[in-house]
């Protein structure tokens, strides 16, 4: 899942301070899923930015809509006439949404409210952790199910490093050292020969210039 | 037989115990008489400040049960009546009552308090305890029930002042006593207790100096409600005292007074009080309890007591010899501990009183033929029971032994069980029904709100002016008729509502009075009775929340128009709400059939009821089961209950088998066993045990001398000279913060029976604090008078056991000779810890129910609901809920037989009018109704939430926390929310 956070109110004010009126865009997606995505957050967005250019002088009219999924042409097409009515797009979809929104709707500006910032799941009630830097090149078959790109400091292929202390990484006293980890599943699996082969550093030079595509021409 | 059996019970006592009976039986069909001598219900617990180990608000956890006994149709309320006399047979007996003057028609009376307004007599408050006053003609306590105003006969002057000032007319000086004579099948007697009065005791000051109180009355001086509105202050002058001692066991566990037991509540009682005391001062206070046994046997009762101690309550072992006031009016309390003697000052002094059952109580008992014990209590004829020794009699809460508030709401739902049982055929034969008229569709209509305006005597038009807020909600858009009343729950003025709102063509209703929490299922019902749907009823509470806190009467009245202008702004949004109704399977699972599940199952069998009781092992019993339960004590009587419960015709036994898969809610599960079957069922109950951990350290399983308290047991004679036991061992440690209750009874129980076999022999108890709670207490007595020597330690200062050949050599230091002893041991015992079962977990996981921290499970209320789950229809008894003996099991599983009994006698199951419903087309599966709810309803099915109204309680969480307003509650919509507040922030004309 996607997983994003609010920006902070007064850039999102400052933002859209010279549209009087303004779509606030919700998405049923992995946004509404993380929490600042959904309509009930877009109503309570939308009511708080009126607030504001009210007690301002400023009179500002909002409208709120929901999709299933911003980053789905099919989906965003329902936003057509709210758009039209409005001619400024607010979107609580991921940076996919807002691009696709800005992509469909070209006349009109298209800002973001949420800082878009990994993948991830759900860790506590509250708390996304990362766990997957999207490198295309999976390699959990060969760490026990964990991925040491994205949760070790420095992403080495053949750990751990010196900085692993009492199972916790050197960086800071609360992140488990995802070498550690590995090497607790892997004993756990009795596939401990995995931790003996040194792998080989990772080849940058495949697909990673420019935006990456999967299936179709590029595929 | 050939009597004809009375589907009407006889509850005897109106306090928590009465109170569950009451309900229990009154919910699954039969009629009850709920009789008790006091002017209200309620009896001790509307007394306490707060109740252990939640520290909830008492009367604030306990008041919902006393409005359900007012509501409840098929339950009459008898308060100032006496049972005379009891005759007849088990099945029908005659009973006659004796009311007795109460010189105000509770019918009439309205609780406007104009009466004691003007009442010249002030005398000592008995609620109060005497630390406040009260006039002649009062109220017993605020939240009572009956809420009608009583006249104290001992202190009246017949002056008549209250006669001419009741605008109701309901007060009667010269109300003659009436006998009455009512026709049951059963008696349930809960009279409870009455606490040990110490004014004997000179020596403890009690009575001499005003500082020194009993437990009972503190509980009044800590009470928000009490003399001192919850400022701790000490009686003599109302300061704040600086330090207060508490005595424990003050008329308990006393044999020179005759009173061996022990109380079992004063520890906890004495606990609680102690840290809200400390909350509740303002500055620093010193709290020390005087003890000898701290006894916290309780679920979540050690941690209780960790918390009082961090908190900085110090607990002192120690003999309090005597209390004498010093000069500056401090109080000195001589004692001797371990270390000798000392003295030292307090300001205040609690008596931990024991409790006693109510003389007039025993006198009646016998009266009816019972055989209470030479106590007083009422015990069990048969443990385990509640059935008196004369048939068709059963006894339950205090007044059948010393016990907490949950214990007794377990025993009087056994005793339903019982009294249930006994009457089977006549459920439901004296039942009232409620009948309801089709509501007309008024969805399509225009609103047409009438708008009922309350005086509530003077207790609103005292401070609002009603005609102006009748005039102002005249104007409101949408209302089509506004109108006072002195009353509006009086039954004239609830047939005049009915009547206009046929006559108007009304189609909504407001009621701007008092609290909808205790009267709007009155107004509901009347515009129920008016065909028009129960939902589309709103009230503005403009008494509590408006003449009751304002004094400012143009400011108040301006406030009432602006709630009512905010109750109908709502009230033109209501919908009409179906009543969502689902048939109920009668019948339960009982997953277990150790002793608890088999009197579940019983019970339930007994009632009529088809049991399918699953067993993971090939026997039932538990671990009294032939194999591991051979030579067990009760192994016997366990094996029997198997048998008589096996044979039963209503039950189907599924011996190797477990549930593996559940699907469906309350009235309709149906769950798919192991072994392949497939059971529909109502309701479930968990029964599945404890087992005892195995003990680490003391070489168990190195030394053929050590052996665990289980496996001794069945080995009363040993060939063992010298016998060591060992207490708590894995209890109340790190582990498992808990007490494990049973150890200490079963190892003394055990240490007398090696002792009668043999008793040369030289037996040793190491112990920390020896918990043999109620009747229980004299097995220590007992123990120390054949000669078993007891040693205390402390944790850090465990016995040390070393091999010395076949003995093993045990090192202790002896606290009170202070010097290091060492015991040669033919055979060390251990009273190992009991702990939840690995199936606990997967049970619960299967049920969706929660188990606690120590992986027990987890009850909806720790005192008032101890056997249910807060999911409906899901209950629970016996260990698994946490360790208990086995009459506190059996007694268990009879009460849950009758909480189950209360859903399967239904038919079907009603939801309450607010629920949840999801708009699944804005459902984005997120799962956080799934994860929020305290009751585990919502499921996700097909990518949407689901949520089933008969399990819904509500609450609302989880319409607050759905991210895409996918969720909404009946009743709370948030255009209905919107338009009031917009309505009150609005201004109002008038």
């Amino acid at each position: 899942m996607i997983v994003a956070e609010a920006k902070s109110f007064a850039e999102v004010a400052e933002m859209v301070s010279s549209f009087p009126r303004l779509l606030v865009a919700a998405c049923a997606g992995c946004t509404a899923i993380c929490g600042v995505g959904g309509v009930r957050q877009a109503e309570e967005l939308a009511a708080a930015l009126r607030i504001h250019f009210r007690i301002r002088g400023v009179a500002l009219e909002t409208e709120v809509a929901g999709v299933t999924r911003q980053c789905e042409p099919e989906f965003i097409e329902e936003l057509a006439a709210a758009v039209g009515r409005t001619g400024a797009v607010l979107s609580l979809g991921c940076g996919v949404g807002v691009q696709f929104l800005a992509d469909r709707f070209p006349q009109v500006p298209v800002f973001p409210a949420l800082n878009t910032r990994f993948v991830g799941g759900l860790a506590a009630p509250g708390t996304w952790e990362e766990r997957c830097r999207l490198c295309g090149d999976c390699i959990l078959h060969l760490t026990g199910g964990i991925c040491i790109r994205a949760r070790c400091a420095k992403g080495i292929l053949n750990g751990p490093c010196g900085g692993s202390q009492d199972s916790r990484c050197e960086v800071g006293d609360d992140v488990p050292c995802a070498w550690s980890l590995v090497w607790e599943r892997l004993s756990a699996l009795g596939r401990f020969e995995l931790l003996a082969q040194i792998r080989r550093p990772r080849n940058w030079a495949n697909g990673n210039g420019g935006p990456r595509s999967s299936g179709g021409a590029s595929g | 037989m050939a009597v004809n059996r009375v589907g009407a019970v006889l509850v005897a006592g109106g306090g928590v115990a009465g109170i569950q009976a009451a309900l229990d039986l009154a919910e699954g069909g039969f009629r009850v008489y709920l009789v008790d001598e006091a002017f209200a219900l309620g009896g001790k617990v509307p007394l306490l400040s707060r109740t252990f180990p939640t520290n909830e608000c008492s009367l604030c956890s306990f008041s919902p049960w006393l409005a359900e006994c007012a509501r409840h149709p098929n339950l009459t309320i008898l308060t100032n009546t006496r049972v005379e006399d009891v005759a007849g047979e088990p099945g029908r007996f005659r009973v006659i009552l004796r009311r007795l003057p109460r010189g105000v028609d509770p019918e009439q009376c309205k609780a406007c308090g104009e009466c004691a307004a003007v009442c010249p007599v002030e005398i000592p408050d008995a609620f109060n305890m005497g630390f406040s006053t009260r006039k002649a003609i009062f109220q017993p306590y605020p939240q009572a029930y009956p809420r009608a105003f009583a006249i104290d006969r001992g202190a009246c002057l017949e002056c008549t002042l209250c006669v001419a000032a009741c605008p109701a007319g309901a007060v009667t000086l010269d109300e003659p006593e009436r006998t009455r004579e009512i026709e049951v099948g059963a008696v349930i007697l809960c009279p409870g207790y009455e606490p040990f009065d110490p004014t004997p005791l000179e020596n403890l000051g009690y009575g001499r100096f005003s500082d020194v109180v009993t437990g009972l009355e503190f509980e009044r001086l800590l009470s928000v409600g009490g003399p001192f509105g919850g400022r701790l202050a000490r009686p003599s002058d109302g300061r704040a005292p600086r330090s207060i001692a508490w005595i424990q066991c003050v008329g308990s566990r006393n044999r020179a007074l005759g009173r061996e037991y022990c109380s079992a509540v004063c520890c906890m009682a004495a606990l609680k009080a102690a840290v809200t005391a400390r909350e509740q001062a303002e500055g620093p206070l010193e709290t020390v309890i005087f003890y000898q046994e701290m006894r916290t046997f309780g679920k979540g009762f050690e941690r209780y007591r960790r918390r009082a101690e961090q908190a900085g309550v110090c607990l002192w072992r120690a003999g309090v010899d005597s209390v004498r006031q010093v000069e500056d009016g401090g109080l000195e309390l001589r004692y001797a501990d371990e270390q000798g003697a000392g003295r030292r000052v307090f300001d205040l002094v609690v008596l931990s009183v024991g409790v006693q059952p109510p003389s007039g109580a025993v006198e009646l008992a016998r009266r009816l033929g019972l055989k209470p014990d030479r106590h007083g209590f009422c015990t069990p004829a048969a443990p385990g029971g509640t059935a008196a020794v004369r048939p068709g009699v059963f006894a339950a809460g205090a007044f059948a032994g010393p016990k907490d508030i949950a214990g007794a709401v377990i025993e009087s739902s056994a005793a339903a069980a019982e009294a249930a049982a006994l009457l089977a055929g006549a459920r439901g034969a004296e039942k009232r029904g409620e009948t309801l008229a089709p509501g007309r569709d008024v969805r399509k209509e225009v609103p047409r709100v009438g708008v009922v305006v309350c005086r509530c005597g003077t207790n609103i038009a005292g401070v609002v002016s009603v005609p102006v807020v009748v005039r102002s909600a005249e104007k409101l858009d949408g209302v089509a008729l506004a109108l006072e009343m002195t009353h509006a729950c009086s039954e004239d003025s609830l047939s005049r509502i009915r009547d206009v709102v046929r006559e108007y063509g009304l189609n909504r209703l407001v009621v701007a009075a008092c609290s909808p929490r205790s009267h709007k299922p009155l107004f509901q019902q009347v515009l129920r009775e008016a065909g028009i749907n129960a939902y589309l009823c709103e009230m503005a509470n403009i008494r509590d929340h408006c003449a009751w806190v304002h004094t400012n009467a143009r400011v108040a009245t301006a406030k009432a128009c602006k709630l009512v202008a905010m109750a109908v702004a709502k009230a033109r949004l209501l919908e009409p709400v179906i009543d969502v109704t689902v048939p109920v399977v009668p019948a339960a699972l009982v997953v277990g059939a150790g002793p608890s599940g088999l009197a579940a199952a019983l019970g339930l069998a007994e009632q009529g009821f088809e049991v399918h009781l699953v067993e993971k092992e090939a026997q039932a019993g538990g671990g009294y089961r032939p194999g591991p339960g051979d030579g067990l004590p009760d192994a016997q009587s366990v094996r029997s209950l198997a048998e008589q419960t096996l044979q039963h015709p209503l039950v189907r036994f599924y011996p190797d088998n477990e549930p593996v898969a559940v699907d469906g809610h309350v009235g309709q599960f149906h769950t798919r066993l192991r072994g392949g079957q497939t059971v529909r069922h109502g309701t479930v109950v968990l029964a599945t045990g404890a087992r005892e951990a195995r003990p680490d350290g003391y070489l168990y399983g190195e030394h053929p001398a050590v052996c665990t308290l289980t496996k001794a047991e069945r080995q009363p004679d040993p060939d063992a000279g010298t016998v060591v036991f060992i207490q708590c061992v894995g209890s109340r440690s790190k582990e498992r913060p808990y007490c494990s209750r049973t150890c200490c009874r079963r190892s003394l129980q055990l240490a007398l029976k090696m002792k009668e076999v043999d008793p040369e022999r030289n037996i040793y108890v190491l112990f920390r604090d020896l918990v043999v709670y109620g009747a229980d207490e004299e097995l220590y007595t007992c123990a120390r008078s054949r000669g078993i020597v007891f040693i205390r330690y402390q944790p850090r200062g465990e016995p040390a056991l070393a091999p010395a050949g076949k003995q093993v050599t045990v090192a202790i230091t002896d606290p009170v000779l202070k010097r290091p002893i060492r015991i040669a041991a033919d055979l060390v015992i251990l009273a190992a810890a009991t702990e939840a079962s690995g199936d606990s977990r997967a049970l619960a996981h299967l049920f969706k129910v929660p188990t606690d921290r120590d992986g027990f499970f987890l009850e909806a209320h720790t005192t008032l609901r101890p056997v249910d789950f807060s999911a409906a229809g899901v209950f629970m008894c016996g260990d698994a809920a946490g360790p208990k003996t086995l009459s506190e099991s059996l007694l268990e599983g009879r009460a849950v037989a009758t909480r189950c009994a209360a859903v399967l006698s239904k038919g079907e199951v009603r939801a309450r009018g607010v629920y949840a419903r999801v708009s699944p087309d804005r459902c984005a599966a997120c799962l956080r109704c799934v994860r929020v709810c305290p009751f585990n309803v919502p499921v996700i099915v097909g990518n949407t939430s689901r949520i089933e109204p008969v399990q819904c309680q509500g609450c609302g969480i989880c319409v607050a926390e759905c991210p895409n307003r996918a969720i909404h509650l009946i009743g709370y919509r948030q255009e209905q929310l919107l338009a009031l507040l917009r309505a009150g922030l609005r201004e109002v004309a008038g």
